[in-house]
């Protein structure tokens, strides 16, 4: 337990001290909410007038006081660009993205490990070889290449699902469904070839240890060889993988959610970043940092699950 | 140093293909202003997206541009940024991760932290912040991906020189009064590079590609420079109109990161 | 042969197995291998790395392994041809007629689970915690709290017994060893050997041993094979094969065994000077555990002093010490009367830092995989080629393994050029830590047989460490006996073969004084 606290403690200052340098990163943009507000050719008065209001004017310290004591107290702050506490903008955006995740992830998850530990098992198969293949295929190419793939197949030259989405970001979820599956299915491929692959070497590697073969020679039966020797064993690396893919999806999705113009965090990182609305860019980066960090503790926490050395190293 | 990787690339038996189809894109991207191609920028409003004829091999583009001519040069900003950007990425990445594991203590730890810092800022927002705010300047790109890949690098050589000082003929170069420096370059160098090798090789088409997706979101290339991810960008709309505008560019990329990814697959 | 036909269990005839790929004419792994084995009897295997004894065990368990081809010949293991079976025979088949155990590398248990699942997992999950109570108690682990351990929780003999208990479980008729004792203290090695043989006599089970050891499997077997290069060479019972080995190969095994024997050399009247001298040596491993607790002895010039230590007795951290690898807590110890070695290596001046050289245990670790001899030679000792090419014969090697690469090389090849390293930096004191453990037995006595001529022809002192007291005491002058950090006797190679005083030492001695008969 002393271990899992001082990892807790550690991540907690990781995102201290890279949001700090976040702040001061973003502040020394050239650009604050006032030049977003009013364009790059205000004029000065109003800008300085505009910064007074806003309080921009103070220096970048107290700034950063004043915007971390009301983070505690759950204020995000104020986009002055779009005249809306930032929590307003980003809390909808983030529930499209949190639906396309856990629906891609739905899809790709179980899917990679049963696929992965059958390929793992037999890896000469033809099946095998051409999920393998195509997987690697899929891991190698940008989303951007995958989604447009998917979209002139499964929207343009096969109309099943639709294309380019034009429902509103604050659309009800039942609305937002069939918007959903194009870019859930980008992702789901990215992370299923990711997660597969993963399981299916674990699977080869712990298959060729010592103690499978130890235990398939004492007699025991394949199905119990498989389900508690070889899977526990080969479980820790893909959880890792499903760990940092899981922040991925919440966090990694500007590209998809920007081909097929889903009203998603990603999609709304990639406007504040055009429209300069730094209110906006500081919470986005530092939502990502923070699942970053609770997903590689939670990957660091399962895999003791699967291993008893690790349990007692505490 | 630099003859192991390629002897261990030498007898791995890489399939003529993938060596064919990274010749190609060498040759392509280095000689392509030489070839006598159409001009890559020059619109054609008499004939736009035209499907291929013999003046224009794969047709040509919503402005009347030569796609198969901007094809051939669509890979050269991504290659070369990606070849900077590795180098930075490559050398600053082993000589910190090595330099920490054999200075130990209290500077070992501070860049190990460093290093954790690093792999967990989110990239690509990063990216597309510093190119938005900053102009998208192919030197302070290729610089910034170069700095922000070379965590995973240092991580990776960092643990294998710790690996390796503990090996016993490292221990007996210490017995013999090799000073720190010479166990780094006589010792550490030549048996980290062959780890980090493929390592590298996995992150140039990572930072390939991620150059191509910031020109997809208009963020890396600025038009009219050919390259692959903004063409795509900017033929989507024209998708049913004219495919090969969005296919062809797409085989591009595809040919070039599955032949360096099959480069360095061991399977 | 003499055996009823009716009684063999297992039978294989003109077994050839080749690696799968290469060309014709390359060397098999097993080249027409006949070889039997009777209800009940006892089977001996003893070859040297690659000999293929490993290769012929699993293919009586049915186990070709990857990248390998059974190319010819048959093995038929009670009555059926095994390796035409089907999945589900087999399964059957292990655990209930025959069960293999591992090399015991430690690597042959499942890592998350308990000893208890293991049990559940072999026999059904309705086995009787009785059943496994007695089952383990018959391979010598009592108690009901091993149930509920985990492999990283027991000893490297612990796990060995367990693996038997859970071979034997469901009283198979052929029982395959594979080292049973290979990477155990050669203590709890031979405690493990006796319960093999309890259990054989008591459940009359065959059993085929494999191992590098001829002691080892002499102690346990009615029969001996030995194997050489993919062939059996030897057959027959095992004290005629130990007494009369009819074979050029047996014979050099036979005579390769360390006799235990104190050593016999002229009194030398010049070995007055004091090399090393430790008094009161206290050494920390990590954070407070005492590697080793207050040690004196001291070596003078040209002594040789063995070391006989079990693993964690303390002795790689004695050496890693005298030559600056880890820093000395307490004590003195001191160099050629003046020269204090409480520095560490950067600490240490050049000279100092050349008269102490060591050699490792590991011939594939103890040279850069990357350089050639020349190079590994010559980098920090700038030695001419005519001395390497001359340090090099002194070790038994010639001059056209300058040029090689490590991975050209054999393990013993790779110790002797390390060896040699150590000596070009004439060192007046020479450090070897179980220089020879990994080799084979043969190559061991060569590579005991050119150490025993330098040190004539040099006169360097030398501390040999060593868990075997048999392979060191015809050639060190006196002998040091470390357990668990403290030192249980020091004396002349003499006093401690012809009377040893402690307890463990006495237990050392004896165990080795019965291999070397056998």
């Amino acid at each position: 337990m002393k271990n899992l606290a001082r990892r807790i403690f550690f991540a907690l200052v990781t995102f201290v001290a890279l949001a700090v340098v976040s702040f001061i990163g973003v502040d020394a943009l050239p650009g604050d909410g006032c030049t977003a507000l009013l364009g790059r050719f205000g004029s000065a008065e109003k800008v300085a007038e505009c910064r007074r209001a806003n309080e921009l004017d103070k220096p970048v310290l107290a700034r950063m006081g004043d915007w971390s004591l009301a983070l505690i107290k759950g204020d995000l702050g104020y986009s002055i660009k779009r005249d809306l506490p930032v929590a307003d903008v980003i809390v909808p955006r983030l529930r499209n993205t949190a639906v396309m995740a856990v629906v891609a992830a739905l899809i790709a998850f179980p899917a990679s490990i049963l696929v992965g530990l059958r390929l793992g098992r037999f890896p000469q198969s033809r099946l095998g070889r051409v999920t393998n293949q195509f997987s690697v295929i899929a891991m190698t190419l940008p989303e951007f290449v995958i989604a447009t793939v998917l979209w002139l197949v499964l929207s343009i030259w096969i109309p099943i699902f639709p294309g380019v989405n034009v429902v509103p970001s604050n659309a009800t979820i039942l609305e937002l469904l069939p918007n959903v599956w194009l870019p859930a299915l980008t992702l789901a491929a990215v992370i299923f070839a990711h997660s597969m692959r993963t399981m299916r070497a674990s699977v080869m590697n712990v298959k060729g240890m010592p103690f499978v073969e130890s235990a398939r020679l004492r007699g025991t039966k394949e199905k119990i060889t498989v389900r508690r020797h070889i899977v526990p064993a080969a479980m820790p690396p893909v959880l890792n993988v499903i760990a940092i893919d899981g922040s991925w999806l919440l966090t990694g999705t500007f590209v998809t959610e920007a081909v097929f113009n889903y009203q998603g965090l990603g999609r709304l990182a990639i406007d504040a970043i055009s429209d300069r609305d730094t209110a906006l860019i500081l919470p986005i980066i530092l939502f990502g940092l923070a699942v970053y960090l609770i997903a590689s503790l939670l990957a660091d926490a399962l895999v003791k699950i699967f291993d008893p050395r690790q349990r007692n190293a505490e | 140093m630099l003859g192991n990787p390629l002897a261990s690339l030498r007898s791995q038996r890489i399939k003529p293909l993938v060596l064919f189809t990274i010749v190609f894109h060498v040759f392509v991207a280095l000689l392509a202003p030489l070839l006598p191609l159409a001009s890559t920028d020059a619109q054609d409003s008499g004939s736009l997206l035209q499907g291929p004829s013999l003046e224009h091999w794969l047709g040509t583009d919503s402005l009347g541009r030569d796609v198969f001519s901007r094809l051939l040069h669509g890979g050269r900003p991504s290659l070369l940024i990606a070849v900077i950007a590795t180098l930075i990425s490559a050398l600053t990445g082993i000589v910190i991760g090595s330099l920490s594991a054999l200075a130990g203590g209290w500077l070992d730890d501070a860049l190990s932290r460093l290093i954790d810092f690093m792999l967990a800022l989110p990239t690509l927002i990063l990216l597309l912040l510093i190119s938005s705010f900053f102009g998208q300047d192919p030197v302070i790109l290729s610089l910034a991906l170069g700095l922000m890949y070379l965590a995973p690098i240092a991580r990776v050589a960092r643990s294998t020189t710790q690996t390796l000082l503990a090996r016993d003929f490292v221990r007996v170069a210490r017995l013999q009064g090799a000073g720190n420096l010479a166990i780094l370059g006589g010792e550490v160098l030549p048996n980290v590079w062959r780890v980090v090798f493929t390592e590298v090789t996995m992150q140039f088409t990572w930072i390939l590609l991620a150059f191509s997706s910031l020109s997809f979101l208009g963020l890396g290339a600025s038009p009219p420079t050919p390259e692959w991810g903004l063409m795509i960008a900017e033929s989507r709309s024209y998708m049913t109109l004219n495919p090969i505008l969005v296919i062809a560019p797409i085989l591009m990329l595809a040919s070039l990161v599955l032949a360096i990814q099959a480069l360095v697959d061991h399977e | 042969m003499g055996v009823d036909a009716t009684s063999e269990i297992v039978e294989l005839r003109g077994v050839e197995v080749v690696v799968r790929g290469v060309r014709e004419g390359a060397r098999p792994i097993l080249q027409s291998v006949d070889f039997r084995v009777a209800q009940g009897e006892s089977v001996g295997v003893v070859g040297g790395s690659g000999s293929g004894k490993s290769t012929l065990l699993r293919l009586i368990a049915g186990v070709v392994s990857q990248g390998l081809h059974l190319q010819g010949g048959s093995v038929s293991v009670f009555g059926k041809s095994i390796l035409e079976s089907s999945a589900q025979e087999r399964e059957e088949m292990y655990g209930k007629s025959l069960a293999l155990v591992a090399q015991s590398l430690g690597e042959s248990m499942t890592p998350h689970l308990t000893v208890l699942s293991h049990f559940r997992d072999t026999v059904g999950s309705g086995v009787a915690n009785e059943e496994v109570l007695r089952s383990l108690a018959e391979a010598g682990l009592a108690g009901e709290k091993y149930l509920q351990r985990y492999p990283h929780q027991l000893s490297g003999g612990e796990r060995q017994r367990v693996l038997l208990a859970l071979a034997l479980i469901r009283s198979p008729r052929l029982l395959l060893l594979d080292e049973p004792t290979s990477a155990l203290d050669v203590s709890i090695a031979d405690e493990v050997l006796k319960t093999i043989k309890d259990l054989q006599t008591r459940h009359r089970f065959a059993l085929v041993c494999v191992s590098h050891d001829l002691g080892v499997v002499s102690q346990i077997a009615d029969r001996l094979v030995v194997m050489a290069h993919g062939q059996i060479v030897e057959s027959g019972k095992t004290a005629q094969v130990l007494q009369r080995p009819g074979n050029g190969y047996t014979q050099r095994l036979v005579e390769s065994i360390p006799k235990l024997d104190r050593r016999v050399r002229q009194a030398q009247n010049n070995r007055v000077e004091t090399v090393l001298e430790s008094r009161e040596l206290t050494i920390f491993r990590g954070e407070s555990t005492r590697a080793i607790d207050s040690l004196s002895f001291e070596i003078r010039k040209g002594e040789v002093v063995g070391i006989i230590g079990e693993s964690g007795s303390g002795k790689s951290s004695l050496l890693s010490a005298i030559c600056g690898l880890v820093p000395i807590e307490s004590g003195d110890l001191r160099f050629r009367r003046d020269q204090d070695l409480a520095t560490t290596l950067k600490r240490r001046s050049p000279d100092l830092l050349s008269s102490i050289q060591m050699v490792f245990q590991n011939p594939d670790d103890s040279l850069n995989p990357k350089c050639s001899v020349a190079r590994s030679l010559g980098r920090y000792t700038n030695a001419s080629r005519e001395e390497m090419v001359s340090v090099l014969s002194s070790v038994g090697l010639d001059e056209r393994f300058l040029s090689r690469q490590p991975s050209q090389m054999s393990g013993g090849e790779k110790q002797r050029v390390a060896l040699a390293r150590a000596l070009l930096a004439s060192p007046d004191l020479l450090l070897l830590d179980e220089i020879t453990s990994a080799l084979d037995v043969t190559v061991q006595a060569a590579v005991m047989k050119t150490l025993s001529n330098l040190q004539r022809d040099l006169g360097v002192a030398m501390i040999l460490v060593s868990h075997d007291i048999a392979l060191i005491a015809s050639f060190v002058d006196k002998i040091l006996v470390l357990r668990n950090g403290q030192l249980v006797e020091q004396g002349t190679s003499a006093e401690i073969v012809e009377s040893p005083r402690h307890e463990y030492t006495r237990k050392l001695v004896s165990i080795a004084r019965q291999k070397s008969v056998a």
